[in-house]
């Protein structure tokens, strides 16, 4: 193939130069969204017909022209978590998850880089790692999903395919209800990124140029943690009967105490068990304790509730946010 | 040997112009980039590039010349668009395309092709196959012509 533009001046005096017959041929074009691949040659040729002096019809073909198509270098990332990642704080290997799209028009290979420290939010998240999704079902598989090593198995992709990667991170131990911490994943073609335009000469796939895309060759993306944190309040009140009906602490006056469990934050808190001494110089009142107004017996038997011989002991299990469970029991003043 | 090697060069070296008769023919391709100078305004080169990259503006020139004695007459210029570049118009109103190939040739307006559900719908600049310029005046001696039109590499 020839593939530069002939002068004009050598067009003349070759009627004896044997004919070059030169079709327009693209062997590998495939109709892509990401364009043409890389490496392909675009070849021009035209054709003149005319009569010649003697009245017979003859032919001429043009100089064939050659471009050969760079290779763009484009890349997208996109958080694909459907909303915040709900965590406890403390916790780690929490996951983010994204999405990166080689937009370009031929396999490149991109650098990936994860950062927790950006601002605007209310925690910094510590990423721990990268990985990527090398059975590609789309979650997180601890010990199947390949741990990224920044220029050791940095992800070749394909045109117009994408892979995901999971960003791990631990959350602070500090991090309290509804706080939001970001991390952004940055990918980037190893073979450069820059202004649109940006050339990096024979650096592209196929021997031809690479050329920077309109995403620069370098896209970023935030993932968002959001803590989900319950916490129990208990709140504590005394109400006293006297033996006459007063409401004076004297012998034989009755103590009735309310314990109100509240949750509050996001979730639910599990096992919650609210336990209470008996007062010294007190004497608890058998069958006075309570479940949201219903009376518990005081064995350890299948009821939430049971007396100890020193105080009260009540298990209310799961307890939502939002919501609340009521204990009560009695003692005498002795 | 080395004579029949220069013999075998001068065989191969690229010829703008097969003159099987008196009319030569040359294509040139030109890619156009539009910047911002630093004025802010906008600026459109045209440059002559060995690569370019998909969505690249281009611009394919025909030069003809007839280098004879005699006036050529019926002079026909048929130039294929190439495979991986959608063809996107010409400022030549006598040009006439084709959709399927080069069987057919008409304003684009008139063709129609098949869509996806088979039933036929008005072509569009991206269904040219070729674009072909007839001449309706003989090419006198010396007479020469240069016709153009556009393409974006797909």
């Amino acid at each position: 193939m020839f593939n530069r533009k002939q002068s004009r001046r050598s067009a003349i005096g070759v009627a004896q130069i044997a004919l070059l017959a030169v079709t327009a041929a693209a062997p590998f074009s495939a109709a892509h969204a990401a364009g043409t691949l890389a490496g392909t040659d675009i070849t021009n040729t035209a054709t003149a017909t005319f009569s010649g002096p003697d009245g017979n019809p003859q032919s001429v073909d043009s100089n064939a022209v050659t471009l050969r198509v760079g290779e763009l270098l484009d890349v997208s990332v996109a958080s694909t978590d459907t909303g915040d990642v709900g965590v406890l704080p403390g916790a780690a290997n929490r996951v983010l998850k994204f999405s990166v799209t080689n937009g370009g028009n031929g396999p490149e290979a991109f650098a990936l880089t994860a950062d927790g420290s950006a601002g605007g939010d209310d925690f910094n998240p510590t990423v721990t790692s990268i990985v990527l999704d090398t059975n590609g079902n789309g979650a997180y598989d601890a010990g199947v999903d390949t741990v990224y090593a920044a220029g050791s198995n940095d992800p070749v992709l394909q045109p117009d395919t994408s892979l995901t990667v999971f960003i791990l991170s631990s959350i602070p131990a500090g991090a309290t209800d509804t706080q939001r911490g970001q991390a952004s994943l940055l990918a980037a073609a190893v073979t450069g990124t820059g202004a649109p335009g940006t050339s990096f000469a024979g650096q592209g796939e196929g021997g031809g140029d690479a050329v920077v895309g309109a995403t620069g060759a370098e896209s970023d993306d935030q993932g968002v943690y959001r803590v989900n944190a319950a916490t129990v309040a208990l709140a504590k009140t005394a109400s006293v009967v006297g033996p006459f009906g007063g409401t004076g602490a004297v012998p034989g006056a009755v103590i009735t105490y309310t314990l109100r469990a509240t949750v509050s934050g996001t979730g639910t808190v599990n096992n919650v068990a609210v336990a209470d001494p008996i007062p010294a110089g007190t004497t608890y009142r058998p069958g006075s304790l309570t479940l949201e107004g219903s009376t518990l017996s005081d064995a350890a038997d299948g009821d939430a509730g049971r007396f100890t011989g020193s105080g009260i002991a009540v298990s209310l299990g799961s307890v939502a946010a939002g919501t609340s469970r009521t204990v009560t029991f009695q003692v005498e003043i002795d | 040997m080395k004579k029949i090697l220069l013999a075998l060069f001068a065989l191969l070296l690229p010829v703008a112009a097969q003159a099987a008769g008196s009319v030569s023919l040359v294509s040139e391709v030109f890619v156009e980039r539009t910047e911002t100078n630093a004025d802010g305004r906008s600026v459109t080169t045209r440059a002559e590039p060995d690569m370019v990259v998909p969505g690249d503006n281009l611009v394919f020139v025909l030069n003809y010349r007839n280098d004879g004695a005699e006036p050529a007459t019926d002079l026909v210029l048929t130039n294929p668009v190439p495979d991986s570049v959608s063809f996107s118009g010409t400022d030549d109103a006598s040009a006439v395309v084709s959709v399927d190939g080069g069987e057919t040739w008409g304003a684009l307006a008139a063709l129609t092709v098949a869509g996806a559900d088979g039933a036929s719908r008005p072509a569009q600049a991206a269904d040219v196959t070729h674009i072909r310029w007839v001449l309706s005046q003989p090419v006198p001696q010396g007479g020469a012509g240069e016709l153009s039109f556009r393409g974006v590499v797909k």
